[in-house]
């Protein structure tokens, strides 16, 4: 009968959305177990390898276990970390729960779980470079510009993550975080990004038409000085020469002449990234780990501010990671970023591939043309200036040396690009407190580039 | 946990399972009994129009032209909410619920009227025949 | 005696397997220091089985389904009871699950003869002031709760099964319509509306609107059964402006909701593991812990938790048996409230009777189930049959009782008294 059908069909209406309900319910706890593990302070972690398959993270080892030599971890200590807590911004840290030997059918999978990440790291050219700094602080960072696999990522001072954090407080300044990811004073490696602006604004035939005088030092539209390394003076410059005798002069002029309006100049450095006067700054984010992109300080073209805060001193901030990141939209030729990534692949329990990295470019942030006539001023300085010094390799470069605690040190950097389709890495080493040491930075990236040409 | 109990686990399960499906089967087995019952208790009457047979299967049937009546019929002279025919003592009665044009048993206006086997109701223009079961074999 | 002695004996049989089964499994992986609660606690499911085949003997029903399902749930609902962090036997739990047998068949009996109901509907009202009038007044400090000793009540609990009387209603019933200065109205229909608006009004009094959904859906449930008569006044129209006047007042709830129901809509359970999103948090990983086939009974971690054999029982449940089985808890009793879909009811009014008892069922069943997995905000309703709580058990097995009066009515014997105006 109608009626009765009628009340059958109320029932099975709200028994329909309950087990809809259910359903749901069932996918959400499939989907969801393992991070509900990962809360519970009851989990069984798996490895962290190597592009060569070479162990970076345990998660089996217990504290007193050493299985593993001594300081075998520490070249990629800070950047691959642990699951202790200390250090939340490292590849572990932030993809703890794709290292949960756990599923929902099987519970916790106490031994023989294959949950790993697979890495784009190489260990053993990390080590290389890691034993090339020779104590020294720094970090240097390297990865293929072609593909975004990070190949090289150290930082000093370093840790071995399996020896506790009993003494953390004997540990010194920067020991914690991997420093490629975090800002720093960019030196005249800066004057890379200004050229780059100046490019886009003025074009080539433009700027390389330019003639600056520089005498030593140059007093400046406001009456301040900027100083050039060469007491001497560099003479007449073109962009070309001023690039490779990084003449702060020369900049400084640039930066005041008519033809650059700093409005335009804001715009492109916009696009390249920077936060600039104070602007929330974002994060590149490589595998969830958060790196610094770059600001400065831009306010009036005659003002001494901006004119070191382009030439890449003052309130400049750069990670060695964005510096590198521009390098490879150089040496693309293309103007977009390769965005680089440390996950080529992870595994679950089973050993299952569960997600494999693809490599993604960032939007267009100057034009081929630039990128073309930046890629050949560098290729030039490195032909120029680093054949002798890095050899076997075709590479452009530019320099940099960052005044830091109020020109107390001194810090050298170097980014640049290999030219070679068999080899194409593009890198930013940074040495810090030169002075101290006989070290270069030529140095350190000629090992680097050996060990990754093996 | 091992094969053994988790061999256990399945085995509780699959009897929980099997449980439960013996139920449904059982409700199944007590539908045909108490419809048995039903007709037995009412009689086992039938409204049959020429070209079709409407049972009564519950205690409130409600004859109109509506969507919602249980024994629809869709013509103009049938009110929306005609009649209803309702189970008292073993005896079907059928009650006009305000129509329009009445309904007769057997020819006779009435309010409301207990039905015997055979007897042959107007409501509008249509005529419904109150009778026995016919038992279908195929049923 | 039955009908049908062959699907009785068959019932009897494989509700007893199933029992066996699950004591088999406490027996083997079950965490327990001495055998003898383990024994104890078969013998008594056991007993209470076997008692209860025979008792059901002497009730003629024409349909057994719903008795059997309901003591299949109950005993292994005593079973998991028995089982929270280490197997012992509940007494209290055992106890209420009597209770809840009794009070099933005092539903039974009640609910048989509706036109009985129907003449007397005047008490179910009465009823509910009553109840209405002791929540004001015994209980404490605006809650839901009336505490004799150590003995506490949950009056609104009460109110449910006679909120679904109220809403039940005969055809014969929507054919009566009454006018009130020009509105045609049926006042069986009023009655619902108001006292659904005195329940709201209530709950907010008593900061506690937990338990508002389940009324709301009952008397969904009696509204949708009854728009269908447009002499009602319940037309195409009325639905879908009720509906959004329902929807509206349900936003502006939201939005004008106390602080601590705002609490409970916004929580991030994963950044408050510690506070308020404890229990749910912890029911979440238990469940994750527990995986298909659980740990094992007894050896669950969530018996530590607050709350873990009321408001995170589903979770209890999957971490010590696993999901699948929870799973099945939760089929049987869905069967159990879709036997009227399988026996059809044999008058509107027990049809709206079961409605109403299907949608207490399904909603508070969802409300503590997705609640406690993070779903929908957490409230502190119970799982029919499978929580512990005296008042919830024995008005859950009342509403059983209701549904299976449903199923077995009696056959009327008595002369309409009403004669035709």
């Amino acid at each position: 009968m109608k009626s009765i059908k009628r009340c059958q069909f109320v029932i099975s209406l709200f028994i329909v959305v309950f087990i809809l309900g259910m359903a749901a319910l069932v996918v959400k706890i499939q989907r969801e177990a393992s991070f509900y593990m990962m809360n519970s302070g009851n989990h069984e972690l798996g490895m962290v390898y190597d592009r060569n398959g070479d162990v970076l993270f345990d998660g089996s080892l217990e504290d007193s276990d050493r299985k593993y030599e001594d300081n075998y971890f520490i070249d990629v200590g800070n950047l691959i970390g642990d699951n202790k807590g200390q250090m939340t911004n490292t590849l572990v840290a932030k993809n703890i729960e794709k290292l949960n030997n756990y599923s929902f059918s099987q519970g916790l999978v106490l031994e023989g779980g294959k949950a790993a990440i697979y890495t784009t790291l190489d260990h053993k050219a990390n080590r290389k470079v890691y034993d090339a700094f020779g104590g020294n602080d720094g970090c240097a960072v390297a990865y293929n510009y072609k593909t975004g696999e990070i190949l090289i990522c150290t930082s000093l001072p370093s840790l071995d993550v399996t020896k506790g954090y009993d003494n953390i407080a004997d540990f010194r300044t920067g020991t914690l975080i991997s420093k490629a990811m975090y800002g720093t004073v960019p030196g005249s490696t800066q004057k890379v990004s200004t050229v780059i602006s100046a490019l886009e604004i003025m074009g080539a035939d433009r700027l390389f038409s330019k003639r600056f005088t520089c005498e030593g030092k140059y007093t400046n539209k406001s009456g301040d000085v900027i100083d050039c390394h060469d007491a001497y003076g560099h003479g007449t410059l073109d962009i070309q020469q001023a690039v490779e005798k990084s003449c702060n002069p020369f900049f400084a002029q640039l930066i005041e002449d008519d033809e650059l309006p700093l409005s335009r100049l804001k715009e492109v450095y916009k696009r390249l990234g920077y936060a600039i006067n104070g602007s929330e700054s974002e994060y590149i984010d490589i595998n969830g780990i958060q790196c610094e992109k770059a600001s400065t300080t831009l306010n009036d073209p005659y003002e001494f501010k901006t004119q070191w805060g382009c030439i890449g001193q003052g309130d400049t901030l750069v990670s060695p990671v964005q510096l590198m990141m521009w390098q490879s939209a150089i040496a693309n030729g293309t103007g977009k970023m390769t965005m680089p990534y440390l996950i080529d692949k992870v595994t679950n329990v089973h050993g299952r591939v569960t997600e494999t990295a693809e490599t993604s470019y960032s939007k267009a942030l100057f034009s081929e043309d630039t990128a073309d006539t930046m890629r050949q001023i560098l290729l030039t300085n490195g032909a120029n200036n680093y054949s002798y010094l890095i050899n076997g390799y075709t590479i452009g470069v530019k320099s940099g040396t960052a005044q830091v605690d109020d020109g107390k040190k001194e810090n050298s950097l170097l980014v640049g690009f290999v030219d070679d389709k068999a080899l194409p890495i593009a890198f930013c080493i940074l040495l810090e407190d030169r002075n101290s040491t006989s070290l270069k930075t030529e140095n350190i990236a000629q090992v680097m580039l050996d060990a990754l040409s093996e | 946990m091992n094969t053994t109990n988790l061999m256990l686990c399945a085995v509780s399960a699959a009897a929980l399972d099997i449980c439960a499906l013996i139920l449904i089967l059982a409700a199944y087995v007590e539908r045909k009994t108490s419809t048995k019952k039903w007709r037995r208790s009412t009689g086992g009457m039938e409204l049959a129009e020429q070209n079709a047979v409407y049972p009564l299967d519950c205690d409130e049937i409600l004859i109109g032209r509506h969507a919602s009546a249980d024994i629809r019929l869709p013509d103009i002279s049938v009110s929306r909410y005609h009649a209803m025919l309702t189970i008292s003592d073993g005896l079907w009665v059928i009650t006009d619920i305000g129509s329009k044009s009445g309904v007769f048993v057997n020819g006779n206006l009435v309010q409301r009227a207990i039905l015997r086997e055979n007897d042959v109701i107007k409501v509008g223009t249509r005529r419904l025949v109150f009778r026995k079961r016919r038992d279908k074999r195929d049923r | 005696m039955t009908d049908n002695p062959i699907s009785y004996f068959f019932s009897c049989l494989f509700v007893l397997a199933a029992h066996i089964a699950m004591l088999a499994n406490v027996f083997i992986n079950g965490n327990y220091d001495s055998i003898t609660s383990v024994i104890v606690l078969s013998c008594a499911v056991l007993i209470l089985d076997i008692a209860y085949f025979v008792f059901m003997l002497f009730f003629r029903q024409s349909s057994y389904t719903i008795n059997f399902l309901l003591i299949l749930v109950l005993n292994m609902s005593v079973i998991f009871q028995s089982c929270f962090g280490g197997v012992y036997f509940s007494v209290k739990h055992y106890i209420t699950a009597i209770a809840a047998l009794a009070a099933c068949h005092a539903g039974y009996l009640l609910c048989r003869d509706y036109r009985w109901l129907q003449q007397h509907r005047t008490f179910v009202y009465i009823g509910i002031g009553i109840l209405f009038i002791a929540i004001l007044t015994l209980t404490g400090s605006r809650s839901m709760w009336i505490s004799i000793g150590s003995f506490s009540l949950q009056p609104s609990e009460f109110i449910k099964p006679l909120f679904v009387l109220a809403c039940a209603t005969s055809v014969f019933e929507q054919q009566k319509k009454h006018r009130i200065l020009c509105f045609n109205v049926v006042y069986e229909n009023l009655a619902p509306l108001a006292l659904i608006i005195l329940i709201c009004l209530l709950q907010w009094w008593c900061s506690d609107l937990g338990s508002l959904p389940t009324f709301a859906a009952i008397y969904i449930s009696g509204f949708l059964l009854r728009i269908c008569y447009p002499k009602a006044k319940f037309s195409k129209k009325t639905f879908i402006l009720a509906c959004v006047i329902l929807l509206a007042a349900a936003l502006a709830a939201m939005k004008f909701a106390p602080a601590y129901v705002q609490d409970r809509l916004h929580t991030d359970i994963w950044n408050n593991t510690d506070g308020s999103g404890y229990q749910q948090s912890q029911a979440l990983i238990g469940i994750a812990s527990g995986g298909w086939f659980g740990k094992g009974p007894g050896k669950g971690f969530l018996c530590n938790v607050f709350a873990h054999e009321n408001d995170i029982v589903f979770a209890t449940i999957c971490e010590e048996w696993g999901l699948l089985y929870s799973l099945m808890m939760i089929c049987v009793i869905l069967i159990m409230i879709a036997v009227p879909l399988i026996n059809p009811p044999r008058s509107y009014y027990h049809g709206t009777m079961a409605a109403g008892v299907c949608a207490a069922f399904t909603v508070q069943m969802a409300l503590n189930i997705f609640g406690s997995c993070n779903m929908i905000p957490f409230t502190g309703v119970t799982i029919p049959f499978i929580s512990a709580g005296g008042s919830s058990m024995m008005v859950s097995g009342f509403m059983i009782g209701m549904l299976n009066a449903s199923l077995t009515p009696t056959i009327i014997h008595r002369k309409q008294r009403r004669q035709p105006a």
